[in-house]
């Protein structure tokens, strides 16, 4: 047992760390997929669970991680639990940008178990952004892919002048205002 | 003489009620004008009926497959024709056959308005304890108005249950567009009416009283009985808010002026299968298709999106007190009949007849009518808004793909729907409602991806007056723009909302002039603050877009796109507002290693010059207090922006001149530390990163035998000469910046005080 901490390692010369956390193993398969086939200037290691802690005993060769992206799906109550219950498996430091939320299956409104408040409310107790993607699409896969390159750059500190707290900040200021 | 396999075979199936009866009338009058032309000219008509020979092989072929289940279907349709008395279903293996039959048949073809007629009959007969006829009545191409209309006489007697009572009015609801005539059934409005009265059925009666309610539908006892309705349920007050529309004098109860709510959802039993016919009549030919959609839109495909242009025939309402004058007046001229809108093709028409047009019952098909649009923007009325209202409301919340995954397959639908919703919203330059509250609803829940384009366009039609709304609800979409690279496509809507809300400023100033018409109910200063907001939030939005893409000359573009509307606020649009782009987009278009961004720069920077000196000088004129003056704070800030410039381009002092807290002043001693020769010349029109390719050209050209490149050649006279071939090259944003900004005479001295004035 081992909190997953951001700042315990030193990074890695260009490249950088994404961890999915989720139940459905099939569709952080499909997303790791659509990340590897972007475009992208560095090396990217793609870290899969499905609940946090991480076994503590391949934490030595285990790389810096820069970004966490827990995914829900609204159809099931488990995936959400589950998240919940690994947040609290996590360094704080890591809610200063290093964390976002992937919710599937907002498309399937009528089969929902899991209530869009919940989901919303777990943003912003996180601090931490929603994002909604329909994963079983391949455009969206390839779109969701990118974003989250995006953000794994920011955080990974690949973007000179903008960190990950910077961006986080920014999303709030653009609520609070 | 024609083949005859297809007199033949006409003349079967004519006589044995088939369901294509519509097409084969059409195929019949065709095959007419052929034998007319036959007579004509011999050789052509040889030519076609061999071609029509061979066709008729292919044709022949399918005909013949077609035959057993046509056949089927007609013994299961006289089977149900001869039902005359109640039929339980169990054990009834030949009713189930031909159950099966016909609902195989309906949900692959639809059927003809004859199979209706019957189908209708025995569904609300009471014969027959079932609802599985009524969720396989699909039409092929109509539904007659009198097998309706009967049907509802069945529905009087009573004798089906209340959930066939139910679904009836679901079906009708869900059928409405393919109703042939509506009168009759207009006519039957009272007893629709009276039905309200049922609990079960009131929410689906609402709907459909509310497709079926005309100005004169609304008399007097109608809204009195209507009263006795207290429970404000959202269907109610759906139908309740057409009636004060209508008629605002007999229905007093203020109604909440936001409705969110929609009727409950009545097409879902039936969509599947009308959508899966819509397709196959499609694929079949233009003709077919023709006759199915009955107006003669080919390039339509959503049934709903340009249904049936229904013709009431009754007068232009007199009472209606937004109508403007000429229209009273046109009344009277013709008191008889209103024009059949399907008949409206061309301009003149519209023109003659413009007094006695009405608007279709299914207000969705106005949106690919450009002369009904060009109606809807003269006659102003603020029913037609509230007509659409309901009805996009609901097709976009029904048919948005990101809401609902089963729609993804037809994505390209809603792209053309959302196409034709903001081209129409360009053409009457007003925004729906329906749709900003789309924006509203679904944007937080957008994947950033579907519909990209289509989306971004309908965000510059977002009202002025809901700006700060939209703004806190589109967290998410400032989020997507910046994780999908969609920074200048959002740049360019917003660009586009300051450019309507602007244009909608200047037309109302026009109309303000004209004392006739009531006030704005927008003030000045709302406005002001409004506009001030979103170019505030494009600042922010644009400093940190720049940071994030490390100046991409592409976004630059697109911010300082955005700045050359807003640096000519006051003088074009007559909006006493002047706000300069903040620091980071100012230093980052100065000290861009892009020539077209400077000059760009240079050009609004001229502008900026041209507004701020013609309210100096209306301040000065006017000498009474205006109510809105530019603050000492813009002029500050605009002569702190100069000094950087003119320090930059011209006075090589970048480093000593800027006084602008965030710009790039440097301390002597630091810039000695840096141990860069020169320092001084580091920025001048010379030696700008930006210009230096300019100057190597000038250079080579002036001197071609130099081969040193001594840029401190360029001085004096020849730098009067480099001015010059730069303005040759195209920098005109340059030019005029240099001409308005920069006193030539004594360069740095009178520079400063020149500037000062301002």
């Amino acid at each position: 047992m081992s909190l997953v901490k951001p700042f315990d390692k030193l990074p890695t010369l260009n490249a950088a760390t994404i961890l999915l956390v989720g139940t459905d193993e099939s569709q952080q398969q499909q997303l790791a997929e659509a990340i590897l086939k972007e475009k992208k200037t560095f090396k990217i290691n793609i870290h899969v669970a499905t609940s946090l802690p991480l076994p503590a005993e391949r934490d030595h060769i285990r790389p810096r991680i820069d970004l966490i992206a827990f995914m829900i799906n609204m159809q099931s109550k488990h995936s959400l639990r589950n998240v919940e219950a690994s947040l609290s498996h996590m360094d704080a430091n890591f809610f200063l940008g290093k964390v976002c939320f992937l919710i599937t299956g907002v498309g399937r409104m009528n089969h929902c178990s899991v209530e869009m408040n919940a989901v919303r409310k777990l943003g912003n107790l996180y601090s931490s952004p929603v994002l909604f993607c329909e994963l079983d699409s391949e455009g969206i896969r390839a779109a969701t892919a990118q974003r989250l390159l995006r953000m794994l750059q920011i955080c990974a500190g690949h973007m000179p002048g903008v960190s990950a707290l910077f961006f986080s900040s920014l999303m709030k200021s653009s609520i609070d205002e | 003489t024609l083949p005859s396999w297809e007199t033949e075979g006409m003349h079967q199936r004519g006589m044995a009620k088939n369901p294509k009866q519509a097409f084969q009338v059409h195929r019949s009058s065709l095959s007419a004008w052929q034998i007319e032309e036959r007579t004509a000219g011999l050789k052509t008509a040889d030519l076609k009926s061999a071609q029509k020979h061979e066709r008729g092989k292919q044709q022949s072929a399918s005909v013949q497959a077609g035959n057993s289940t046509q056949d089927h279907l007609e013994q299961a349709l006289t089977y149900f024709e001869r039902i005359k008395d109640y039929i339980p279903l169990k054990k009834n293996e030949v009713l189930q056959k031909h159950l099966t039959t016909v609902e195989s048949i309906a949900l692959q073809r639809g059927l003809s308005p004859e199979g209706l007629d019957v189908l209708l009959n025995v569904a609300l007969s009471g014969h027959l304890v079932n609802t599985r006829i009524l969720k396989c009545l699909i039409p092929a191409s109509v539904i007659a108005e009198s097998s309706v209309v009967s049907a509802v006489s069945r529905l009087c007697v009573g004798k089906c249950s209340s959930s066939t009572q139910l679904l009836f009015l679901r079906w009708l609801i869900a059928m409405f567009d393919f109703i042939d005539h509506k009168e009759k059934l207009h006519a039957l409005y009272g007893f629709f009416f009276c039905s309200l009265q049922d609990e079960k059925l009131c929410p689906y009666v609402c709907h459909l009283l509310y497709l079926l309610t005309r100005r004169e539908s609304v008399s007097i006892g109608f809204s009195l009985l209507f009263l006795f309705f207290q429970g404000m349920q959202p269907h109610l007050q759906a139908l309740l808010s057409l009636y004060k529309l209508f008629c605002p004098e007999l229905v007093s109860i203020t109604l909440p002026a936001k409705m969110k709510t929609y009727f409950k959802n009545s097409e879902s039993l039936w969509k599947a299968a009308i959508n899966t016919i819509r397709r196959r009549n499609q694929g079949t030919s233009p003709t077919s298709q023709q006759l199915i959609l009955g107006t003669g839109h080919p390039q339509s495909r959503k049934r709903k999106w340009n249904t049936q242009l229904i013709l009431p025939a009754c007068s232009t309402d007199t009472k209606n007190p937004t109508r403007s004058k000429e229209i009273n007046h046109a009344d009277i001229l013709s008191h008889s009949e209103s024009f059949p809108v399907e008949q409206l093709h061309t301009f003149s028409q519209l023109l003659q007849n413009i007094h006695r047009l009405e608007f279709p019952s299914q207000m969705g098909s106005v949106l690919r009518n450009s002369l009904l649009l060009h109606y809807i923007n003269c006659v102003k009325d603020e029913s037609i808004y509230l007509r659409l209202y309901y009805w996009m409301g609901q097709t976009l919340q029904e048919e948005c793909t990101w809401y609902k995954l089963d729609n993804q397959q037809y994505e390209e639908e809603f792209k053309d729907f959302l196409d034709i919703v903001y081209k129409t919203e360009c053409f009457l330059q007003k925004g729906f409602s329906s749709c900003e509250e789309f924006l509203y609803k679904s944007l937080p829940l957008w994947d950033g991806f579907c519909c990209r384009s289509q989306i971004l366009r309908l965000v510059s039609w977002i009202p002025l007056s809901s700006f700060s709304a939209f703004r806190h609800s589109s967290t998410m979409y400032i989020i997507h723009c910046f994780l999908s690279l969609l920074q200048c496509s959002v740049l360019e809507s917003l660009k586009e909302l300051l450019q309507n809300w602007l244009n909608w400023h200047v037309i109302q100033l026009d109309m303000e002039s004209d004392p006739k018409i009531s006030p704005l109910n927008t003030t000045l200063s709302g406005l002001v603050n409004s506009v001030a907001e979103l170019i505030h939030f494009v600042g922010w939005i644009a400093t940190v877009a720049l940071r994030l893409e490390n100046n991409a000359t592409f976004l630059l573009y697109f911010i300082l796109d955005f700045y050359e509307t807003v640096c000519d606020v006051y003088l074009k649009y007559n909006l006493p507002l002047l706000v300069m782009p903040p620091p980071g987009v100012f230093y980052s278009a100065l000290l861009s290693m892009d020539a077209v961004s400077l000059n760009q720069l240079c050009y609004i920077m001229y502008r900026y010059r041209t507004n701020l000196v013609a309210a100096k000088e209306n301040e000065l004129i006017k000498k009474t207090i205006l109510q809105f003056k530019f603050s000492s704070q813009t002029y500050q800030e605009y002569n702190q922006y100069i000094m950087a410039m003119v320090g930059c381009l011209w006075t090589s002092s970048a480093f000593q001149k800027d006084i602008h807290p965030q710009g790039i002043r440097l301390d002597p001693e630091v810039l000695k530390k840096t141990k860069v020769q020169e320092v001084r010349n580091s920025f001048n029109i010379v030696h700008h990163p930006a210009l230096m390719g300019y100057a190597i050209l000038f250079l080579q050209q002036a001197w071609p035998e130099d081969k040193t490149l001594n840029f401190n050649l360029i001085k004096g006279r020849r730098w009067n000469w480099y001015l010059e071939y730069l303005y040759v090259q195209g920098l005109q944003g340059l030019k005029l910046f240099i001409e308005s900004s920069i006193n030539r005479v004594s360069q740095v001295s009178q520079t400063k005080s020149g500037n000062a004035q301002v």
